[in-house]
């Protein structure tokens, strides 16, 4: 690959990656944003959605709360398509519960946030779903659903219009130095594993989980350690709202609106390496078993998927200097810390406070490559140029019937048919190099998300790639039975009832209908490697997942 | 209600239960709780594609395949299902396809090679007349048509895939436009069947296919949309259309191929007077003494016991609900008893999607006589019969036995039945 | 000797018939009626299943094209998983209604039971009006009734009042709870409007068919089955009528068994009472439901059915209500006329008829009705019989309309067949 330069290199393609890329732009700073996956394939992608009230933080976390309550509001405002409006609940089961309820609410009070008792009446009006054991209900609308998709390309797209540039599937692999000063970074793509590198000026490590493997190469030290969360995802949405158990933060007390599903999660376990994820059983039974203790029909719903992601746990009080902008998240300027120039970190933190993570860091790095220009991701919309919203509870709305029976549009075909993706929503994508596979795809209009995993629309997909991506048969064929395989890996984890059935319809159709597993042996291309590091000595591999995404939830 | 034997099933092992003791002349009623969900997958009848399910080189011969497997896989359906079975059971229902008004073709002696629509050549056994002219084993060259905007089938996508697989003549794709379909349209298989039984339609679309061939041998394979109706007429005034040999490829469902076989058969059924329940799912079989007395029906707002001196259950598979399968038991809908246990559910998958799972083992323990055993091989009831997918090792998707698995365990548990 | 009966046991983890139980096999899609005749409906898959998903109580059911669903069932009864779409499509499409409001047209067709009293009431004048064309055109213009349509005729004596006449004739006297020597059993008739209304006649042959077989037939207060209300975008009205029927007829049912000769009302009873309007109590009334057919056939299986038969030479095509096929019982009307002497039957089956209750009544739908019977038409037209049975009254109609036959409920022959003319 032609070797480039540019101002900044943002290496990280998660929310905080995104914002930064796009605070950058907006400051007119020329930026080249370098992934090692996919846009949101690491944390980011893998959190569970919830746009946080500051709810869950209260208590504990005053700062932390503050921050989600002002960032909710900005992201509210300049991200709309990003964002549904669910609200939330925080209900009580046991006794310990009731035990919490005054402490939160004072902390709702000191903080800011919107919390209203309601009564159970009330409540089970609202929410049938409600179970039978939940005592007290506490309604906090400013609880929502952030998709963290949309959220990442959003910010994405709106800094390429502006002239930044992405690289995915493409790892940095080390750095350029002039003594003390980095001046660029080598880099991988991961896909055609060609090398080349990018000249800079200063970088910004937004690698969240990663931060400490990436500080590494330039022989620095960020004491971040990944700690392991796993999600449980439900066919359909049980409840409309967000539902908290309201107690100390703990395993698997939330259970999140997610668009067309529920999300459960979720727990909490170091893990060695940010890749090394394994989904245990005994995980996915106790966020069946603690959602089932706020909501009806938790046990008897169809579980679609589970996932696991990693959350990037940073020791805020272990940091001697550095500009500690928060309980939650800090920059680290290794100028002043380590004594290195035009390397920056930003660590810690959640989704829902991406924006503000991405002004500190860009106000940091700014600064030193001497550019004054004020932060105004704040101010901006996202969507600023005039782009129908896609919001996906309105898809159904857009699905129309023509005259005579109504003046809605037109009736056209679905390419997901699970999730309501028309042809015209993907066929943007593969034009966009910086999609490499199919779960890229994926990613950004949502194709494969449903019950059915990608049963119908791989073969659409796979198509694509041939007539519009130009890609031979060997390599579209292998590329549909690659996404095939990173839908099964999180089906495994919840194989009985429906979902299990349903697979059944997925293997029929690929291996007898298809021959697909035959095309597979007979294809020129290696076998892909599943992405997952060696595992550490004395480490064994566990449910042999790959990283599948999981949530995000300020969980320590 | 009371019949001498009652089918309980969903897809071809029911139908081929049902026709067998029909043929017998004794009277049977066939519950029929649904179309089966997998049956887009009997667009042909494959007996046996591989011979294991690693193998990469097809079966030439799938009677002598089938009857080697028999001897080196004792307890695999077609080993419980015999020889005699497999070959009886096909001659019935290729009979049956051609009384019934069904153009298909093949026998046990060879398999057909033919083109997926992800252009991979797959053994067939038994297949629809409108798709053998695709045969892989034949030289004429290739030109596989889609049509613009029609996402289901991806003609580029699998020319690229059979060059590389088949070298005896060329292969090319080419795109043509379907009359009145745009993108304001909803364009599924099921929509441009029916558009082409409109000659007007079908001489259009003959007309764009004339201009784009060349050459007097080049056949054309366009996907599985050639009537729904009226199949035969519909293939064979597109044919002559083109001037060209044609042959449909089974493509995303719905399955126009495969509804035109289930449609068929059920009807003929029908018109010889057999009865069919629908929509009463069977939910428990009342057993006394090693008999099987009734099995219920959950009908509209009550049970329908159906008593009968035989039963032949014959579900397709987890799909249609030949087992419950709890968070770590499976059970069986008839006798309720727990066929396996997980500790864990990733235990019932392997790692791969497209290797052998382990979950497609499960099934019933089989007397000699396809009954249902307990764990000492003693009969849960005596006049009850398994078929299809219910059957432990049922796996057809690695060897593409499918069709034959079905037919061979029809047939032989119907046998049973009417000797029970 | 001990008997091993195995327990149902709901071992599935997930609801039963839920939608959550769908594969995406499409299915459903491949006997739609109306898919497979229009390409302005997405099918049941599409307003089912896939969009359930997105449907939340708080928002709108903003799906356009869910009025295009007939109503028929065929998807449900084709589902491998048992998924009950079309009653996923009905509730989002009743709440479309009450967001959005319903119309004139919606307010009459849901109430069945009115027009009938009022079309009995003035019966000349009405089946007058039914049939002129300006009155017609006038209908279409203003409520949306397509002006083809051949509109039932009115009774002036509807057949509850007949029945009471009847009662207290020389048959078998009827008293109010209290089984008379010579009858074996009782069973409660639910007629529904139509016998009530329109066909006072085939009330009549029901009751003396069973009378013939020794039963004593009661007719309990009872109200419209409700299926019209649903149909028309009014679940909350038809859960008021279930409510009464359930409460009125609870009582007859613990000491009778209840028979309907209507398919659709049969199948509301059994059914939809308490899968779709959740009414309480409705479990224990639908188990005590029989199709009148379905009842016959059981008393024949018990030996009781009187099979002493006259000849009865017709040739006949059979043609199965697609709410039938939701009974679950098979055909049992089938099973009963072949043990009739004389009698030629043969199954027509070329799918859904079209009219689909109320749904081919309708000036935007008519055109499509006929669409989607225009098979049935043919095949009825080419076969050429004395009679075309169907037990469904909406069926009868659009057979007689569109293929120009004599339509009959099966009951009519079972009269003959004892000799009632």
């Amino acid at each position: 690959m032609p070797d480039t330069s540019t101002g900044v290199v943002v290496i990280g393609g998660g929310s905080t990656g995104a914002g930064v890329l796009r605070d950058l732009a907006l400051r007119g700073i020329d930026a080249i944003l370098v992934e090692k996956g996919d846009l949101a394939s690491g944390t980011t992608g893998r959190s569970h959605g919830l746009l946080h009230s500051g709810g869950r933080y209260c208590v504990n976390d005053e700062q932390a709360a503050i921050e989600c309550v002002e960032e909710g509001r900005i992201l509210r405002r300049i991200a709309r398509s990003t964002v549904e409006d669910t609200g939330g609940y925080f209900v009580s089961v046991t006794e310990e519960d009731r035990e919490w309820e005054p402490r939160f609410v004072e902390g709702c009070r000191r903080t800011g946030i919107t919390c209203e008792r309601i009564s159970l009446d009330e409540a089970r009006r609202r929410e049938p779903a409600l179970s039978r054991q939940v005592r007290t209900v506490f309604w906090v609308p400013e609880d929502g659903h952030l998709d963290p998709f949309y959220l990442v390309v959003g910010n994405v797209e709106s800094a390429r219009r502006r002239g930044a540039r992405v690289l995915t599937h493409t790892e940095v692999t080390g750095f350029l130095r002039d003594g003390d000063r980095v001046t660029g970074v080598r880099i991988k793509d991961s896909k055609t594993n060609e090398e080349g590198s990018i000249a800079c000026q200063s970088v910004i490590n937004a690698t969240g989980a990663w931060s400490g493997l990436v500080a590494r190469l330039l022989g620095v030290e960020v004491k971040v350690v990944p700690v392991k969360g796993t999600m449980v995802v439900l066919s359909r949405r049980l409840a409309h709202a967000a539902i908290n158990r309201c107690h100390k933060p703990g395993d698997g007390d939330i259970v999140v609106p997610g668009l067309s599903v529920s999300i459960l999660g979720t727990t909490s376990a170091k893990v060695p390496h940010p890749e090394t994820l394994p989904i245990e059983w005994d995980e996915v039974r106790r966020m069946i078993e603690e959602g089932a203790m706020m909501l009806d029909g938790v046990t008897t719903a169809r579980a679609m998927r589970a996932y696991a992601g990693v959350r990037p746990l940073y020791d805020l009080g272990a940091e001697a200097e550095g500009r500690e902008m928060s309980r939650n998240f800090a920059v680290i300027d290794h100028q002043v810390r380590d004594g290195i120039t035009g390397f920056t970190s930003i660590v810690g933190g959640k989704v829902t406070t991406f924006r503000l993570m991405a002004e500190r860091v860009v106000d940091v790095a700014a600064g030193h490559l001497g550019v004054r220009t004020p932060c105004t991701t704040a101010e901006v919309p996202l969507n600023d140029r005039e782009e129908p919203l896609d919001q996906l509870r309105h898809r159904p709305s857009l699905l129309g019937v023509p005259k005579p029976h109504g003046d809605e549009p037109p009736l056209q075909p679905l390419l997901c048919e699970c999730e309501l993706v028309r042809p015209q929503d993907v066929a943007p994508w593969f034009r966009d190099p910086a999609v490499r596979d199919l779960e890229d795809v994926r990613r950004r209009t949502r194709s494969g998300m449903g019950p059915c995993q990608a049963a119908i629309c791989s073969y659409r997909l796979a198509a694509r790639l041939v007539s519009d991506r130009g890609l031979d048969g060997a390599s579209a064929t292998r590329a549909m039975a690659d996404f095939l395989e990173t839908r099964w890996r999180g089906v495994r984890h919840v194989f009985w009832g429906s979902q299990l059935r349903n697979m059944q319809v997925t293997t029929g159709l690929h291996m007898e209908l298809y021959n697909l597993d035959r095309e597979l042996m007979k294809s020129p291309l290696p076998r892909p490697s599943r992405n997952l590091p060696r595992p550490l000595a004395g480490e064994s591999q566990g449910g042999g997942d790959s990283a599948e995404p999981a949530e995000v939830a300020g969980k320590r | 209600m009371k019949t001498d034997v009652a089918v309980i099933g969903t897809g071809l092992s029911a139908l081929a239960a049902a026709r067998t003791i029909q043929q017998s002349g004794r009277q049977v009623v066939l519950v029929w709780p649904g179309l089966s969900s997998l049956y887009f997958l009997f667009a042909t009848v494959d007996v046996l594609g591989y011979p294991t399910a690693d193998a990469t080189e097809p079966v030439a011969d799938p009677g002598g395949a089938v009857a080697r497997l028999i001897e080196r896989e004792p307890t695999h359906p077609y080993a419980r299902a015999g020889i005699d079975a497999v070959r009886a059971g096909t001659q019935l229902m290729l009979e049956w396809f051609k009384q019934a008004g069904l153009a298909w073709e093949g026998g046990l002696d060879r398999n057909f090679l033919l083109p997926t629509a992800t252009g991979t050549p797959k053994p067939c056994c038994l297949a629809p007349a409108s798709m053998t002219n695709g045969d892989l084993s034949r030289p004429e060259p290739i030109v596989l048509c889609g049509f613009t905007g029609y996402q289901d089938f991806a003609p580029e996508l699998a020319a690229s895939n059979l060059k590389r697989q088949w070298s005896a003549a060329e292969v090319s794709a080419v795109r043509v436009t379907a009359p009145g379909y745009g993108p304001d349209r909803l364009f599924t298989s099921v929509d441009l069947a029916r558009s082409f039984e409109d000659a007007t339609f079908r001489d259009a679309v003959a007309a764009q296919l004339r201009e784009r061939l060349s050459g007097d041998t080049v056949r054309v394979g366009v996907p599985g949309v050639l009537g729904l109706t009226t199949p035969n007429k519909t293939f064979a005034a597109f044919q002559r259309a083109v001037g060209h040999p044609i042959f449909e490829i089974p493509t995303v469902p719905p399955s126009v191929i495969a509804l035109r076989l289930f449609d068929r058969l059920r009807k003929h059924l029908q018109e010889s007077g057999i009865e069919i329940i629908w929509s009463a799912p069977a939910h428990a079989a009342q057993v006394t003494d090693g008999r099987c007395r009734n099995i219920l029906l959950k009908a509209a707002g009550h049970e329908l016991p159906i008593e009968a001196a035989a039963y032949v259950v014959a579900l397709e598979d987890w799909v249609d609900g030949a087992f419950r399968a709890g968070v770590h038991t499976v059970r069986d809908p008839f006798f309720h008893r727990p066929l396996a246990w997980n500790k864990v559910p990733t235990d019932r998958t392997a790692e791969s999607l497209f290797s052998t799972q382990p979950f497609e083992q499960v099934g019933y323990a089989l007397t000699e006589r396809l009954q249902p055993a307990d764990e000492n091989g003693k009969a849960i009831a005596q006049n009850v019969f398994c078929a299809g997918g219910a059957i432990a090792g049922y796996d057809p998707s690695g060897t593409k036995s499918r069709g034959g698995m079905a037919i061979a365990t029809g047939y032989r548990a119907a046998r049973e039945a009417l000797a029970a | 000797m001990i008997t091993e009966e195995f327990e149902p046991a709901t071992d599935t983890v997930e609801e039963e018939a839920s939608v959550e139980a769908c594969t995406k096999c499409t299915a459903c899609n491949t006997v739609c009626p109306v898919a497979r005749s229009t390409d302005i409906f997405r099918g049941p898959k599409a307003l089912g299943p896939d969009m359930e998903r997105f449907r939340s109580p708080q928002e709108a059911a903003v799906t356009p094209g869910l009025d295009l669903c007939s109503g028929c069932k065929l998807c449900e009864v084709t589902c491998p998983s048992q998924v009950s779409i079309q009653e996923y499509i009905r509730r989002a499409q009743n709440q479309g209604a009450r967001e959005k409001g319903r119309s004139l047209r919606d307010w009459v067709l849901g109430r069945t039971r009115l027009l009938g009293k009022l079309g009995s009431m003035t019966a000349p004048l009405a089946n007058f009006g039914n049939s002129n064309p300006l009155f017609r055109l006038l209908m279409e213009r203003f409520v949306g009734i397509h002006r083809r349509r051949p509109l039932p005729k009115y009774q002036w004596l509807t057949f509850e009042r007949w029945f009471k006449r009847h009662s207290h004739g020389n048959s078998l006297p009827r008293s109010r709870g209290r089984v008379r020597v010579g009858a074996r059993r009782k069973v409660a008739y639910f007629y529904g409007c139509w016998v009530n209304y329109n066909d006072r006649r085939l009330g009549e042959r029901a009751v003396a068919i069973l009378e013939r077989n020794g039963i004593e037939v009661i007719v309990p207060s009872q109200q419209c089955c409700g299926i019209p209300a649903v149909v028309n975008s009014n679940m909350d009205l038809a859960r008021r009528y279930g409510q009464q029927n359930v409460r009125r007829l609870t009582p007859v049912a613990q000491e009778m068994d209840i028979v309907a000769s209507s398919t659709s009302c049969g199948l509301m009873l059994k059914h939809d009472y308490g899968h779709l309007l959740d009414i309480p109590g409705s479990e224990r009334l639908g188990a005590k439901t029989y199709d009148i057919m379905e009842y016959l056939w059981m008393l024949h299986e018990a030996g009781e059915l009187d099979t002493d038969f006259q000849t009865v030479p017709m040739r006949l095509l059979y043609h199965a209500p697609c709410h039938l096929k939701s009974h679950g019982i098979g055909y049992p009307a089938m099973r009963l006329l072949r043990l009739i002497p004389g009698v030629n039957l043969e199954e027509v089956d070329e799918g859904c008829c079209g009219i689909s209750g109320t749904f081919g009544v309708k000036v935007e739908k008519y055109d499509l009705s006929m669409k989607i019977g225009s098979r049935l038409f043919e095949a009825v037209k080419a076969a050429g019989s004395d009679y075309v049975l169907a037990d469904c009254e909406t069926c009868r109609m659009q057979v007689e309309h569109g293929a120009g036959a004599i339509s009959a409920h099966p009951l009519e022959i079972l009269a003959r067949a004892y000799g009632h003319g």
